[in-house]
């Protein structure tokens, strides 16, 4: 049983989707919101496995509600014709939906979706409830006008830039509104280690690692980026890479 | 081709009446010479054939594309140039046929007769040259102008087909998924909508083909458009209308209200978690057509929205301008905290044929 929630400002239009998902017995739709924030919230409180999201609402649009959350479910767009909303999809190859949305289309992308969250699951058999975010979960990152979606997998390092982070993945570096204490507590400490005050990195990104002075390391990443790891942090990292 | 012969003919009718009035002054002073006549003769062809050489040479330097201050520094050098060659070859013409001009210019070297060739040259040249420039420089203009005009009236022509067929589609498709809810819900509801959803189509379909409308058909295809928005944005949306009966039958641009209150819902009302209300008023104000729409919302002066709403607002100020003349006018501001107001005035006159 999959959990669904439905984002739309347009009561008829949620209305419409649950009516077409009701053709699907394995899916649940647990709530509705009519506005991003209303949408933040119920996610919160249902960790739903998939989300149908309308891009232009009040308030804030469907990309920025994402760039808010943590952690971010599947995500299916549902957008009547708009050119702005068009263009980020093509650029990003995010799956989305056009209203009226045709039956057919809207299985497609349900089958999509069950085929991955199953092979998910046989890689990690973790699941359930957890407030730890794994390599596996993927993250919404939006830079002016463009966005992605992440798996913290493809993450090399964070950097912290005053209130900010950058990610480092691929050949992007986009700044998220999130401090650095805040992500470390979220993140997974066997994958992602404080190197020092402003960084955080991937441990499976690491290329090389060489001594440095005053008993700290330098560790070369798979990027090309150098982050230093401060003395009192080397003795951790030497205590988990030796294990 | 034509311009080739026509330039031919220029030169030939240039060459010659130089050669007839010369001669005329040859013959009134009675001193005529025959072998002035062919150091004459062979002078004017040899200057044809050099002019003939230097327009090669402008062609080739691209002088006539230049900006106009070089154009002249081109020429000028260039006619120097051509007139020392002019000079030479008029002084060994003279020489080849044995033609000496006067007692007083034997007494003069050769250097001397060349620089006085040369000197001549000059003038005729310069004359040549200023028929040449003058000529291609008023072409030019004049083709500019008419390409100019050309591109005016199509850009004009294309912006008026836009604006005036412009239904945004993300409201066309927004409707039909509303309609196709309210199929289960409430048919009567969704009946009525695919009526309005047709008139609107219709209406945006004509536009294209009308300068102006009764005002009322505009109003009952704003009227169309609201009752579909407000299916669905619901108890979001209120619509408030104050027409003046007198007004129904004013001529109206059409499609431009629909565009203002598109906007309106699209900027203002859609952006608001609360929704809001848009006013319609229509009335006479000192002889001339007053329609206001105001709207829950905020005008905006950066980011996305202004861009799509400035298509919109400016082409709407383009289109009472190519109808009215000055005579019309259209202005939108915030009129206190979050309400803003779009103003389009037009006179009682019929407009302006185009």
């Amino acid at each position: 049983m999959y959990k669904v929630v439905i984002i739309d400002d347009e009561r008829l239009a949620r209305n419409e989707l649950k009516k077409l998902l009701a053709e699907f017995p394995e899916l649940e739709v647990v709530a509705e919101a009519a506005n991003a924030d209303e949408g933040i919230e119920k996610i919160g409180s249902h960790n739903p496995d998939l989300i149908f999201l309308d891009i232009q609402m009040p308030g804030k649009t469907g990309f920025d509600m994402l760039a808010e959350l943590d952690k971010v479910p599947t995500v299916i767009f549902t957008t009547a014709y708009d050119e702005y909303a068009l263009k980020a999809f093509e650029v990003n190859a995010l799956d989305y939906l056009m209203k009226p949305i045709e039956p057919s289309r809207l299985a497609d992308a349900i089958h999509k979706m069950e085929a991955a969250h199953e092979e998910e699951l046989e890689s990690s058999a973790v699941s359930g409830l957890r407030t730890t975010l794994t390599e596996d979960d993927q993250v919404f990152v939006k830079d002016g006008d463009r966005c992605w979606f992440v798996r913290l997998a493809d993450v090399r390092l964070f950097e912290s830039v005053g209130n900010y982070a950058k990610v480092y993945f691929g050949t992007n570096k986009p700044l998220i509104l999130k401090s650095l204490n805040a992500l470390e507590e979220r993140l997974e400490q066997k994958t992602f280690f404080r190197a020092n005050r402003k960084h955080i990195v991937n441990l499976r990104m690491i290329d090389k690692v060489e001594p440095y002075f005053n008993g700290g390391l330098l560790l070369d990443l798979l990027g090309g980026e150098q982050v230093e790891v401060s003395r009192r942090q080397a003795v951790k990292f030497k205590e988990m890479m030796s294990l | 081709m034509k311009n080739i012969s026509k330039y031919w003919l220029c030169q030939i009718v240039g060459w010659g009446s130089n050669i007839a009035i010369s001669l005329f002054f040859v013959f009134t002073l009675g001193r005529y010479q025959g072998v002035y006549v062919l150091s004459l003769v062979l002078t004017c062809a040899a200057g044809l054939l050099i002019t003939h050489l230097m327009r090669i040479h402008i062609h080739k330097l691209k002088v006539m594309s230049m900006r106009i201050k070089r154009q002249v520094i081109y020429f000028i050098v260039l006619t120097v140039l051509y007139a020392i060659v002019f000079g030479v070859a008029s002084e060994f013409i003279d020489y080849a046929v044995g033609y000496m001009p006067s007692e007083k210019m034997q007494s003069y070297s050769r250097g001397v007769r060349i620089l006085l060739s040369t000197f001549n040259g000059l003038w005729v040249l310069l004359i040549w040259n200023f028929i040449y420039f003058l000529y291609h420089y008023v072409e030019t203009n004049r083709k500019q102008e008419l390409n100019n005009l050309k591109l005016e009236a199509t850009v004009k022509s294309l912006e008026l087909k836009t604006i005036k067929s412009h239904i945004n589609p993300h409201f066309i498709f927004n409707a039909l998924n509303s309609i196709r809810a309210l199929v289960d819900e409430n048919p009567v509801r969704a009946r009525r909508a695919i009526t309005e959803l047709s008139n609107i189509l219709r209406s945006s379909m004509s536009a294209e083909k009308e300068e102006t409308v009764p005002l009322k058909q505009e109003l009952n295809l704003v009227s169309d458009y609201l009752q579909l928005e407000q299916m669905r944005f619901e108890e979001r949306l209120k619509v408030e209308m104050n027409v003046e009966e007198d007004t129904l039958q004013h001529p109206f641009p059409p499609m431009m209200l629909q565009m203002l209150v598109e906007n309106g819902i699209k900027h203002g009302i859609s952006k608001q978690i609360k929704g809001g209300v848009i006013k319609i008023q229509a009335k006479y104000i000192a002889d001339k057509l007053q329609l206001t729409v105001t709207n829950t919302g905020i005008l905006q002066h950066n980011g996305r929205s202004v861009q799509e709403g400035g298509f919109g607002l400016k082409s709407t100020t383009d289109r009472l301008h190519l109808l009215y003349n000055d005579e019309a006018r259209f202005e939108i501001k915030e009129l206190k905290e979050g309400e803003v107001e779009s103003t389009i005035i037009i006179p009682r006159t019929t407009p302006i044929n185009s």
